[in-house]
């Protein structure tokens, strides 16, 4: 079976303990009992029941819901964040008692609620607050929240069962109340605008439904909250109205996150009809429907070679793993131990952990194949190069050695021939040194004819000097065959595809006069399309094939390695053609 | 006369050198590269120049274009082009225009003093040089009804000969025969290639040429 790894470029952080969970999820619940306890011992409380049912109904889904997300996300501060908001809410109860400590706590804790809420719905997905203008509002927020209340309670505001009263100047905490409740409703308007903002600046393809709804609900629980600190500020007649609808919104802003979650769930059902696709025949583009379960169209699929200790695209091209800041993410995809393959995808997927991690799963059978593949077709890449490498290092190598003997060898033996010329002319009519020398100097023209022949054969030194046109036609004049050469308009190419080219005429000359007993031949050389097309037809008995002579085998062998085709058609008794391409585009 | 070489090998730079010298031939610049050659010519401008093919930097076809540009820049002065290997096609481009004060040598002909010089003599007064195996190496070929198969083996010496670019005079000399028995070989072969008869000497090198490779 296949395992997938996630290899988040950032640091891992360890999923938080089971037990720590229950903990607090029992936390949470026991909380909810004190609240109901505290409130049926306060008798001044107004509508006791529903408020705790009110704070019951943040905690309780703010609790659960971060729970849910610390285990799922343990690299996202998201979960914990929620968590702490619901205890929040519980912490604002305190008041409800008349223990002076508790209480002051309590009501220093009042608003605390609304700036963390705040802190959460900006801190949407990843618990970290993105911008500089997310981070202004929320630190704002709980300066507000904590830092007036604290002048508040000071100032002798709210009721005296408190520990922070210094003065007794009702009008001035009044003042500053409003002061504070403006500010915070003023600040949740200010959060929908960036919710909204962020939202905007996804790629249309990140704008999922689940996201739209999560920012949605939180954005609606903002306005609702401004609207509360409003009606709180101007004591308008519907607070309580208002309040119970803030609640009962705020209350379902975290179960629209666990939508989201189950959301992500729920996509892995099109993880069977990924597999149906998969099956299908004949084998479709891996990366297309990977790219496709997952929704992210920017998503590649990068195989593993073992053998070469890199990774390749499907082309069998190297490739790297992108750098850890680079906004992408990987899974690797493993089977047997072995890692085979990687998606590589947009950072906002490492949201949905377990889509990607079910999505690489389902494909790991054919990503084996598209491993295999990629790696075929590598090894054809580094064939072939070597191949060209190998003909070319022999061209080089050929030229090097033509140029020494021209500069060498040749050199030095037609000087010596002119010596002996000279010696000729000066020695007089001596008949027996005469002939001696006569002998030295056909020896030294023997000697060079031979050595020219040696010389043209390592490389034919005018192909690179004067063009192919110039030496088809010395070739064509050199050879015994009735030849009807064209090369119209042929323009002056690379050295190794003029030298290709001259190989595969010349050894396609030899062939028809040596083995073919050819009498006419055509030759066609030009350049159609960007492609140097040289096309010899003879008349002779045919039966030519690549297998049985070297010389065409290496003439095939030096075509493809130019990424060109040679192509040789024969039948006994209709002569040859012979057909080679090589791009030149 | 006055000469001027282009070759970068020093050691046949200098023999070539030595040889015209002692034939009584002034040599006028030796130069290792094609355009200091183009240069001593534009400042003194010789009877004839003697090219390497290959000359630096690249030792492809600087020589041959040097060569092209003192035909196309300098009608009156005689090129000859030696190389290591005379190429047909070669001697087509060198000839594109006309045969006149050009000639495209074998460097081993060097070592044939007398032949040189007379080569180089005539390229100088306006003939034709072409070494004989391009000659040969065209009459090689093999056509289906070939005229060449009428010429009896003397009339196709006097045929190559007429390559070459020799004279009536120097035909008649090659071959141990007068001077009128050679004009009468030259204008039967002429009849039997059906090539129309031309003046000059070297005007026919080229019909020659044409002729065969057509």
């Amino acid at each position: 079976m296949a395992a997938v790894l996630p290899l988040f470029p950032e640091q891992h952080r360890a999923a938080p303990k089971p037990a720590l969970l229950w903990i607090l999820g029992l936390a949470g619940v026991a909380s909810c009992a004190v609240t109901a306890g505290l409130a049926s011992v306060n008798e001044e409380l107004y509508q006791p029941a529903l408020r705790v049912l009110l704070v019951s109904w943040i905690t309780i889904p703010f609790v659960f819901a971060g729970i849910v997300a610390w285990r799922r996300r343990p690299d996202s501060a998201f979960g914990p964040l929620m968590i702490l908001a619901g205890f929040t809410t519980q912490l604002s109860i305190l008041q409800w008692t008349n223990q002076p400590v508790l209480n002051t706590i309590g009501q220093l804790c009042d608003l605390l609620v609304a700036a963390i809420w705040l802190h959460v719905f900006l801190a949407y997905p990843t618990g970290r607050l993105a911008g500089r203008a997310e981070r202004a509002v929320v630190i704002i927020g709980y300066i507000a929240a904590v830092g007036l209340q604290v002048v508040i309670l000071m100032l002798g505001g709210f009721n005296d069962r408190h520990l922070l009263t210094v003065a007794n100047r009702q009008t001035a905490a009044e003042v500053v109340q409003n002061v504070q409740l403006l500010t915070l409703s003023a600040l949740a308007l200010i959060g929908v605008v960036l919710l909204w903002r962020r939202w905007r600046a996804l790629p249309r393809w990140q704008r999922r439904r689940p996201a739209q709804i999560v920012i949605n609900c939180f954005s609606l629980s903002l306005v609702m909250l401004a609207a509360l600190l409003i009606a709180g500020a101007f004591q308008l007649p519907g607070f309580e109205i208002i309040r119970l609808a803030t609640f009962a919104t705020a209350g379902l802003a975290p179960l629209a996150f666990l939508a989201g979650l189950l959301d992500a769930r729920l996509a892995k059902a099109g993880v069977s009809e990924l597999l149906v696709q998969l099956r299908a025949s004949p084998a479709p583009d891996l990366q297309e429907l990977l790219a496709q379960a997952l929704r992210d169209p920017t998503l590649s699929l990068i195989y593993w070679l073992p053998q070469y200790g890199s990774w390749a695209d499907q082309n069998g091209n190297p490739t790297a793993l992108p750098a850890p800041d680079s906004g992408r993410r990987v899974t690797v995809v493993e089977q047997h131990g072995e890692q085979i393959a990687a998606l590589v995808y947009d950072a906002t997927l490492g949201e949905e952990p377990e889509l990607v991690e079910a999505v690489s799963a389902a494909a790991a059978i054919a990503l084996e194949n598209g491993r295999l593949e990629a790696e075929l077709r590598a090894r054809l890449q580094e064939l072939h190069g070597s191949r060209t490498r190998v003909v070319e290092a022999e061209q080089n190598e050929r030229r090097r050695l033509e140029r020494d003997l021209h500069d060498g060898a040749q050199q030095r033996l037609v000087a010596l021939a002119l010596e002996l010329g000279l010696l000729a002319e000066q020695t007089g009519s001596d008949p027996a040194t005469q002939t001696r020398l006569k002998r030295a100097r056909s020896e030294v023209a023997e000697s060079l004819s031979e050595l020219r022949d040696i010389a043209h054969g390592l490389h034919p030194a005018v192909v690179s000097g004067h063009g192919l046109a110039v030496a088809l036609e010395s070739l064509v004049a050199a050879t015994p065959l009735d030849i009807h050469l064209t090369t119209d308009g042929l323009p002056r190419l690379s050295e190794p595809l003029e030298v290709a080219a001259y190989y595969v005429v010349s050894e396609s000359l030899t062939n028809a006069a040596k083995h073919a007993h050819a009498t006419r031949v055509t030759v066609d050389v030009g350049v159609i399309d960007g492609t140097l097309v040289a096309e010899i037809v003879d008349d002779g008995i045919g039966g030519a094939d690549s297998e049985r002579g070297t010389g065409l085998r290496g003439l095939a062998d030096r075509v493809e390695a130019l990424n060109g085709r040679l192509r040789i058609w024969t039948a006994a008794g209709k002569g040859t053609r012979v057909r080679a391409e090589l791009p030149c585009g | 006369m006055r000469v001027a070489i282009a070759e970068d090998s020093v050691l046949l730079r200098e023999g070539v050198a030595q040889l015209l010298t002692d034939a009584g031939i002034e040599v006028t610049a030796r130069c290792g590269t094609a355009d200091e050659l183009l240069v001593r010519v534009a400042e003194d401008p010789p009877d004839a120049v003697i090219v390497d093919i290959r000359l630096p930097p690249t030792h492809t076809d600087e020589g041959m274009r040097a060569a092209l540009t003192m035909r196309r820049e300098y009608p009156d002065v005689g090129v000859l082009v030696l190389s290591q290997y005379v190429e047909v096609g070669l001697a087509m481009r060198l000839l594109a225009d006309s045969a006149e004060g050009v000639g495209y040598l074998l460097k081993d002909r060097v070592s044939e003093v007398k032949e040189f010089i007379a080569a180089l003599r005539r390229v100088a007064d306006g003939g034709s040089a072409l070494d004989p195996t391009i000659v040969s190496t065209m009459l090689k070929r093999h056509r289906s009804s070939d005229p060449l198969d009428a010429l009896t083996p003397r009339e196709r010496e006097v045929l190559e000969l007429m390559a070459t670019g020799a004279s009536n005079a120097g035909i008649a000399d090659a071959m141990v025969i007068t001077q009128r028995a050679a004009e009468k070989y030259v204008s039967t072969v002429f009849t039997k290639l059906g090539i129309p008869a031309t003046g000059s000497e070297s005007r026919r090198v080229l019909a020659v040429l044409l002729f065969l490779r057509s």
